[in-house]
């Protein structure tokens, strides 16, 4: 009678139940409880560890509610899959009741609905804790960042692992614009024993000359007009950490004066102060320009330059990688399926074979945003061709359509040739000759100054 | 020929969410693999029974996992600990391209520990083939398991690496 009527109450809500006895055998359960068991045909007597699996474990447990020693166990949001392979939630509950021969009373309630919706909520919640925490890699640990094993992408590897170990020194990074030049950096701060202090970069190029100096050396109230309080300087800020001075080459001359003096005896004055103050930095450098040319034409300090020069690493560009670009392909791939909530798998045959014959003029700030570009727009989980909208102009097509006469030819002189005839077609104007030859404005002001007329 | 005797145990995969549990036991059990993440919520039991590993009185001991892949650990919503108990032994997983899940090993491991003061340990440095050898977490956890004397692994759910290993040392340290 009693079965029958909480049999009536459990099916219209549709919670299996049953008893157990004292030494956790089903005494007796109902329709629904069947659906959640794994021998269905003679539950009876049988422990109910050997019918729900999500009870192994819990014996203890349920003794202790058996013996009266403890009241519930209720444990939430079990998850199962069904025979086609759908995921179905339930809770599982354990009362004790006031009945010796069936002391416990277990309900499996399905709650696929509710966790269902709370796991789409998770799942939000999640990517954005994972895109936060993929972002806070990529500053803790930028070494990991340096993907790739062609021989150029191992030995910086090797070259930001030897530096890192180095407390205090000087390294001037050369490279095309975006052969990542501020990632190297990063990743010899953050692989060193001074990871903890902070790293302090300043593009050289993005700050008023008049700014310069005092955000670089700090200033005392009343040093210049404006100056109503007492601030200190990135140079100071970084103190025991690192300094990355990006584009050191748009340095003006009067502050390489005085970054020369600072390099010499790793002490300075801020603007209008008495005090010398002394700071511990490793000093980085980097740029897309020919100092030694710089150096020739006077825009560039000699002495700075071989205070800067202590360690000089050449960074590669991308063109050079070999497969290496898909390995940063997949990379960008996988950070943007996660920042802009896609499922794209990889890339197809013929997207790699394009990505491999590009130029990358921009290098890889170029390819990052031709996979961000793509991916923003893709609906299926594979990119194709069409997809990378890849002009033809960054393609390597010299192997069918030139040919090197006989005689062989002076690369140089024909890449002289066509920098001279770009700037010559474009009315001297270098923006638009930097296109004409898919090259950025930086690399390209860096090959004409190379090869100007003495 | 010799019988063997199968042993249920209850095995939790712990660690911060999006470290990889689901697929280490999606490539553990099922030998499958999902680059996509999709978060667990609560907790799924999954079973794969271990090769024998001992002969005793002319039985071969052999473990049956049953293996709970719990919901991420967060400092802050404490729904996990219920599940943990009962649990013979534990493969605490890390995200070796994230530090943070490697700063909040101990404590989610003393909570477990606390529960089931005699469970086996063993620790999974996870997504091993998106790293390189250079990279500081992994000096990281050699540090927290040379400390408190656990083994370890590098683990691979995409390519598949010492997946099984772990889950065999386990079975092995679970040997009575």
């Amino acid at each position: 009678m009693i079965y029958s009527f909480y049999e009536n109450i459990f099916k219209y809500l549709k919670i299996g139940f049953t008893y157990l006895s004292k030494d956790l055998k089903v005494i007796y359960f109902n329709k629904e409880f069947k659906s959640y068991i794994v021998d269905i045909h003679n539950p009876i007597e049988k422990c109910i560890t050997e019918l729900i699996p999500e009870t192994v474990g819990l014996e203890d447990n349920l003794f202790e509610i058996a013996s009266g020693n403890n009241k519930s166990l209720n444990l939430k949001y079990f998850a199962r899959e069904d025979e086609n392979g759908k995921v179905f939630y339930f809770n599982l509950l354990f009362y004790a009741t006031e009945d010796p021969e069936k002391p416990i009373i277990c309900l499996i309630e399905n709650i696929t609905d509710l966790a269902t919706k709370e796991q789409k909520i998770l799942q939000q919640q999640n990517e954005i804790l994972l895109l936060e925490s993929y972002l806070l890699s990529r500053g803790e640990f930028l070494f990991a960042s340096i993907l790739g094993s062609s021989e150029p992408i191992r030995n910086i590897q090797k070259m930001v692992a030897k530096i890192s170990s180095v407390s205090f020194t000087t390294v001037l990074l050369l490279g095309e614009s975006g052969t990542g030049k501020s990632l190297v950096a990063k990743a010899i701060h953050y692989s060193s024993q001074e990871s903890k202090k902070p790293f302090v970069e300043i593009n050289c190029a993005a700050i008023p000359e008049s700014l310069l100096e005092s955000e670089l050396f700090g200033y005392e109230k009343g040093a210049f007009t404006g100056a109503v309080e007492k601030r200190r300087g990135l140079l100071e800020e970084a103190n025991g950490g690192t300094l990355f001075l990006d584009e050191i080459g748009e340095l003006p001359l009067k502050l390489q004066a005085k970054l020369l003096t600072f390099l010499e005896s790793r002490k300075f004055r801020p603007l209008g102060s008495n005090k010398v103050k002394e700071v511990k930095v490793r000093l980085i450098t980097a740029t897309n320009r020919d100092l030694n040319e710089m150096k020739k034409n006077g825009e560039f300090r000699e002495d700075l330059l071989y205070r800067l020069k202590v360690i000089t690493f050449n960074l590669p560009p991308l063109r050079e990688l070999g497969t290496d670009i898909i390995t940063f392909a997949n990379h960008f791939i996988h950070i943007y399926n996660i920042e802009f909530n896609k499922h794209v798998k990889t890339l197809s045959k013929d997207a790699e074979r394009v990505l491999l014959n590009y130029r990358w003029p921009g290098n890889v700030r170029e390819l990052s945003n031709v996979i961000e570009r793509a991916m923003i727009f893709i609906e299926s989980d594979v990119i194709n061709v069409e997809d990378l909208n890849l002009h033809s102009d960054g393609k390597n097509t010299f192997s069918s359509k030139w040919t090197v006469p006989p005689e062989g030819f002076s690369l140089d002189q024909v890449e002289r040739d066509l920098i001279f005839s770009a700037l010559e077609k474009s009315g001297g104007n270098k923006s638009h000759a930097s296109r004409l030859l898919g090259l950025s404005r930086d690399t390209f002001c860096y090959r004409l100054a190379k090869y100007k007329p003495e | 020929m010799n019988d063997s005797s199968i042993i249920k145990k209850k095995i939790c995969l712990l660690g911060m969410f999006g470290v990889g549990k689901t697929s280490l036991i999606g490539r553990f059990v099922y030998n499958t693999f999902e680059d996509t993440y999709l978060s667990t919520i609560g907790v799924k039991v999954s079973q794969k029974i271990m090769p024998p590993l001992k002969l005793v009185n002319n039985k071969f001991i052999q473990h049956n996992f049953l293996i709970w892949d719990i919901e991420g650990f967060r400092k802050e919503i404490d729904i996990t600990k219920k599940y943990y108990t009962g649990a013979a032994g534990a493969l605490v997983v890390v995200d070796l391209t994230r530090s943070e899940t490697i700063n909040n090993f101990e404590e989610l491991l003393n909570l477990f520990k606390e529960i089931n003061p005699n469970a086996k340990i063993v620790l999974a440095g996870n997504k091993n083939d998106l790293i390189n050898d250079k990279v500081k977490t992994l000096s990281m956890l050699d540090l927290v398991a040379k400390k408190e004397k656990y083994d370890y692994f590098l683990t691979s759910a995409k390519s598949g690496l010492n997946v099984e290993n772990a889950f065999n040392k386990l079975s092995e340290l679970l040997l009575p």
